[in-house]
């Protein structure tokens, strides 16, 4: 929202207060000012002109050649293409070397053959107004060849309001509401510019029904005779140029002139189209359709609110009027609505038909319905004023007996001074509250303070908004900063933050793992990739997604990882990655109803050169698991129609007191060829919290062995499918009391071996509690090895 | 006088062995067992008796004159052998060794950990919630009651449950306030959702940092306090902080608190639209209605709430001027924040 210093200035004494200043103090206790921009600024170089002789240019039937001076020797001859210029006229003149507010230095031309030295200026070459098709025509009694703007005060500043940060404050929306505020803060005094006027008790009135008062609390209705559909003043227009309304003519440059002074929009109905019957404030009906006046059909929905003339809907209530009834040039009776409606219905209505007027701005901030009545008394007055002869036909008919019910709030001095930390001054308070408006009243602990209308609708109810507004008066600036008064804080640990992130650490550091974000929303296309589309699995799904492809939230993490694999592989040989993120599930639920939300941790390594991936991969995980406490036994597949991601027949489950939870394995072949990546990429899911949930390892101190260790190498021919758990099963229980670790340390198939055979190598570690071994206890542990390593399908090598 | 002739002689071919073997031959041909100096010292006891005692003498000092001239030279050819091993004129100080991977955190995370162990260092504990949210913890028990405008202006993304995906870590005050007690100090980095267009300065995903605050007597000056402190430790700068109005429903008084602009120091520039401010969080005290939402007491205790944008600090931190590298795997990217 814009707002005029000018304009400002009719309420609140500004002198002395540079632009800046006034920004500041609003900004600092108010609202945010976005900007401070210059009105009619640059106008430096124009001076006043007269024209002293006309004469029509004899090649361009709509140019005039005009003599024009300005207060110099010589006359200068300029064309000029308005229609309205004449001699004898005071006008506004550029001349050749001199510049316009928008920058466009003038120069001597030729126009159709004939010399211009400037140029006679409109409104819209001075940023007054839009009005571009005339000069601007002054007083007789301007001064030839002063400055311009030495001679008619059009110069202002207008702050850019961040309407965000009042939308809350509903009192704010019209230019009295910042001059409250400014006098509140300069401790200037206030001038309302709205007195009460005695109505005709009889005369011409339109009747009022209000069908139910939750949507329309308040609709006054009034109508005006005589009245002329005449344009502005200068003075208006330019106020309304300023504040980016455009000036139509003065019965409706006065509702806008009302709606940006107090905040309360109103409407002029030509009374020609209205009923005799009265206007109705009504829902629409199923099916009701009616034409705005910009001209374009709206089909209504029984949550719509209406205004309507002999049942035919003439306005959207609050949004905008229709097309048939607004004011026209030969309107001479105009009736005026002011009202108001149901924060909710304007604001639904507006979004649903994406219809934002300065008016639903308004009303969908809960407008004072006191307001409605101070805007009557304004325009009629203004009218009267500024179209002689107009007046009321009739009374105000305003039906629905509103009437404030002022809100009383115990301010107490303790809790004021707890919550700002500081002790204001009691006459700083009062002085402070009653400069808002505010009735205060002195109460035992602190004070009892009324709430004007204004104030009450929203943003004040309970005695912490009192707070705020002895607050932002005093300035938060002004507060002292005071350190938190110790208390011994309890320390709420979450194991699970701590440990993912130290496994991030171990990933990034340690794994040389480049870590990755990545969308909670999966696509289709990425779905289809991995094998998990047309699945049964159902996915929490976002009712109004970014974009169509987005509405899915990922089940897992690893197949938003997997998809960005292939682009990285373009940048590096080898590619390490690891993403820390949330998966859904909906079909279970949790106390809430939420659906159920897993921690995953993904890791997946991938080589240009196609080498295997899934031996490092595995180690580094079983290194970083062990390291952070839960160690994983991987001894089975791990296979799930909820992963159709992994090979099946190569991805093991990490394990831990008999739950699972993660997996590390190769892609399953069809999904590294959708996805272009070698067939050997390997991936690794941990879920975090449900690897918590087996409990942490605990570290035990072993004493250290005072006997060293023997190693032994022992090798082994087995068939393809043997397993290296087995045998080092098998190793370890040939002599328990013996044998310290078992490692394995090759597997070798190919040359010298059979087809269906492979070699598995260990260093089996022996080691004994009360002695050194000799060479004979690793011959007999041999032997018995040789003896019995049939039993699992072993032959000992060598 | 030939025995002095030789002395010279002998003198310099030590002097001038260029090497520890030319050496050793000098001092064999001088003390071996037919050496010259052998022979000298042996040749003695065939003169007259009276001249013995004399060229006895001679004989020695002669002998220990030049064992002490082959060490002395042994010392230095030994030291030139050290000093040429040490200046190693073959050794390249520019070539490097074989290259190495360097794995890297996420810039995000980055910050998110440097602000996690600041705050934690202040009492604050760590604290996260689900990013699928009801809309209870989003919005109603953060007084924004339905049909409140402010739930529209958050852009919600909402789940065909009837949940939402949450705007804000906001949530996570009220779901500490119902599972501990007052005093409370704790912080919420994590990651919310808004719908919005995404462009080089908008996101639907993005990282909030949420503290809370509550305990006995907490009030706005406590609020500046820990505010600052926090701030001057994450710009790594002393900073100006000014506090203003601003509405959240959730807090009241409800604030904005902006920096002194670190591209201008203060003088107005474009960054910060000329104003000498740059608006970097909203902050308040907890609203009465949020505090009773948490079943905590509002005349016992109050408490204060500030929200930081991560990406924000990040982007400042790193100048980093496009919010949408932030999401995917360009390793372009992502490979350039190789700290801890």
């Amino acid at each position: 929202m814009k707002i005029s210093l000018k304009w400002l200035s009719r309420y609140v004494d500004l002198d002395g207060l540079s632009p800046e200043e006034i920004r500041d103090h609003l900004t600092m206790s108010t609202a945010e000012i976005e900007d401070v921009i210059p009105f009619a600024g640059g106008l430096e170089d124009l001076v006043v002109g007269e024209v002293l002789e006309t004469q029509k240019h004899p090649d361009a039937d709509k140019l005039t050649l005009c003599q024009v001076t300005v207060g110099g020797a010589e006359t200068l001859s300029i064309v000029c293409g308005a229609p309205n210029v004449e001699t004898r006229q005071k006008v506004v003149v550029v001349q050749p070397g001199h510049v316009l507010p928008d920058g466009t230095r003038i120069k001597k031309t030729k126009i159709r053959g004939q010399v211009s030295m400037g140029m006679i200026c409109s409104e819209r070459e001075l940023g007054l107004s839009d009005e571009h098709e005339g000069i601007i025509v002054l007083d007789a009694g301007s001064r030839v060849g002063k400055r311009y703007i030495d001679q008619v005060d059009v110069t202002d500043h207008v702050l850019e309001i961040d309407n965000k940060s009042i939308n809350h404050r509903p009192d704010l929306w019209g230019h009295l509401g910042f001059a409250r505020e400014l006098s509140a803060i300069t401790r200037r005094p206030l001038k309302d510019p709205v007195s009460a006027i005695d109505y005709p008790k009889k005369g011409t009135r339109l009747a009022v029904t209000i069908q139910d008062k939750n949507s329309c609390p308040r609709y006054i209705g009034l109508v005006l005779d005589r009245v002329r559909v005449i344009r502005s003043p200068d003075w208006l227009r330019f106020l309304l140029h300023a504040t980016d309304v455009r000036s139509i003519n003065l019965p409706v440059d006065l509702t806008n002139f009302v709606m940006l002074e107090l905040g309360q929009p109103m409407h002029a109905f030509d009374l020609r189209h209205l009923s005799k019957e009265g206007v109705g404030i009504r829902m629409a009906k199923k099916g009701e359709s009616m034409a705005t006046l910009d001209g374009v059909g709206r089909n209504l929905l029984e949550t719509d609110l209406l205004i309507i003339s002999g049942d035919e809907p003439v306005a959207l209530a609050g949004i905008m009027g229709g097309e048939g009834s607004m004011v026209a040039s030969d309107t001479t009776q105009v009736f005026l609505e002011s009202a108001n409606f149901h924060p909710t219905i304007i604001r639904r209505t507006s979004s649903r038909l994406g219809l934002r007027t300065d008016s639903s701005a308004r009303f969908e901030k809960s407008l004072d319905p006191a307001n409605a009545e101070a805007a009557v008394h304004r325009y009629t007055s203004l009218l009267m004023e500024l179209c002689q002869g107009s007046a009321p036909a009739g009374p105000m008919v305003d039906p629905a007996h509103w009437e404030y019910e002022p809100n009383k709030i115990r301010l107490r001095k303790a809790r004021l001074a707890t919550g700002l930390g500081i002790e204001v001054p009691d006459a700083q308070v009062k002085e402070t509250l009653t400069g808002l408006q505010f009735a205060v009243d002195e109460a035992k602990d602190g004070w009892d303070v009324t709430v004007p209308s204004f104030r009450a609708t929203k943003d004040i109810s309970i005695e912490d908004d009192l707070i705020e507004e002895v607050g932002r008066m005093y300035r938060y600036d002004n507060i002292p900063e005071i350190p938190l008064r110790t208390t011994v804080a309890i320390p709420h640990r979450e194991e699970e933050l701590f440990l993912a992130r130290t496994m991030l650490e171990i990933c990034a550091l340690e794994l040389q793992a480049n870590e990755v974000y990545n969308y909670s929303f999966v696509p289709d296309r990425v779905l289809a990739a991995v094998n998990a589309l047309g699945k049964e699995q159902k996915y929490a799904t976002v009712t109004n997604p970014v974009a169509p492809d987005l509405a899915k939230v990922r089940r897992h993490v690893l197949p938003s990882l997997l998809s960005v694999v292939a682009q990285s592989l373009r940048e590096q040989e080898e590619v390490r990655l690891v993403e820390d993120g949330r998966g859904y599930q909906p079909e279970r639920r949790d106390e809430h109803g939420l659906p159920h939300e897993s921690r995953e941790l993904c890791l997946v390594y991938s080589r240009r050169d196609g080498k295997p991936c899934y031996p490092q991969l595995r180690s580094d995980l079983v290194s970083m698991l062990g390291r952070v406490g839960f160690p994983p036994t991987l001894d089975e597949l791990r296979r799930s129609d909820d992963l159709p991601w992994i090979h099946p027949g190569r991805t093991v489950a990490l394990q831990r007191e008999g739950m699972i939870y993660g997996y590390v394995g190769i892609l399953h072949p069809e999904v590294s060829d959708n996805l272009e990546l070698p067939t050997s990429t390997a991936v690794a899911t941990v879920d975090v919290r449900q690897m918590l949930k087996t409990g942490r390892e605990e570290k035990h101190y072993q004493p250290i062995p005072r006997f060293p260790p023997q190693p032994v190498d022992v090798a082994f021919l087995v068939p393809v499918t043997a397993r290296v758990a087995d045998l080092q099963k098998f190793l370890l229980e040939t002599n328990p009391k013996l044998v310290r670790k078992v490692e394995l340390f090759e597997v070798y198939r190919g040359d010298g071996l059979p087809e269906d055979k492979k070699s598995l190598n260990f260093t089996v570690t022996l080691g004994a509690e009360d002695r050194t071994l000799t060479a004979k206890d690793e011959e007999k542990y041999l032997e018995k090895v040789r003896a019995s390593c049939a039993e699992v399908g072993a032959e000992l090598r060598g | 006088m030939a025995v002095e002739n030789r002395r010279k002689e002998w003198l310099t071919a030590i002097e001038e062995a260029p090497d520890e073997a030319a050496l050793k031959a000098v001092e064999s041909r001088l003390f071996g067992k037919k050496g010259d100096i052998t022979q000298l010292v042996k040749s003695v006891s065939s003169l007259p008796k009276e001249e013995r005692p004399a060229a006895g003498k001679a004989a020695n000092e002669l002998k220990v004159e030049l064992a002490e001239a082959i060490a002395a030279r042994r010392r230095a050819l030994q030291n030139d052998a050290l000093a040429g091993v040490l200046a190693a004129p073959d050794f390249d100080p520019t070539e490097p060794g074989p290259s190495i991977r360097r794995g890297t955190l996420h810039p995000i995370t980055v910050v998110q950990n440097e602000l996690v162990d600041l705050f934690g260092q202040m009492g604050f504990s760590w604290q996260d919630g689900p990013e699928i949210e009801t809309d209870w913890f989003n919005f109603e028990a953060l007084n924004h009651p339905p049909d409140h405008p402010a739930r529209e202006a958050q852009d919600t993304f909402y789940t065909d449950d009837g949940n939402l995906l949450r705007t804000h870590t906001s949530p996570v005050q009220v779901r500490t306030m119902l599972r501990f007690k007052p005093p409370l100090k704790v912080i919420v980095p994590g990651r919310c959702f808004r719908n919005e267009t995404v462009d080089a300065s908008h996101e639907h995903t993005f990282y909030q940092m949420e503290g809370l605050v509550v305990d006995r007597g907490v009030s706005v000056a406590n609020l500046i306090h820990t505010m600052k402190t926090s701030l001057r430790v994450i710009l790594k700068r002393e900073v100006k902080v000014r506090l203003r109005p601003g509405y959240f429903p959730f807090v009241e008084p409800g604030f904005e608190l902006d920096v002194n602009c670190p591209f201008c120091s203060g003088e107005g520039c474009s960054v910060c639209k000329r104003s000498g401010w740059i608006e970097i969080l909203p902050c308040g005290l907890v609203h009465p209605n949020v505090l009773r939402a948490g079943h905590i007491d509002p005349e016992e205790y109050t408490g204060f709430a500030f929200g930081m944008g991560l990406q924000r600090v990040a982007m400042l931190r790193y100048g980093i001027d496009d919010i949408r590298l932030f999401m995917g795997g360009d390793l372009r990217f992502l490979t350039q924040f190789d700290e801890t």
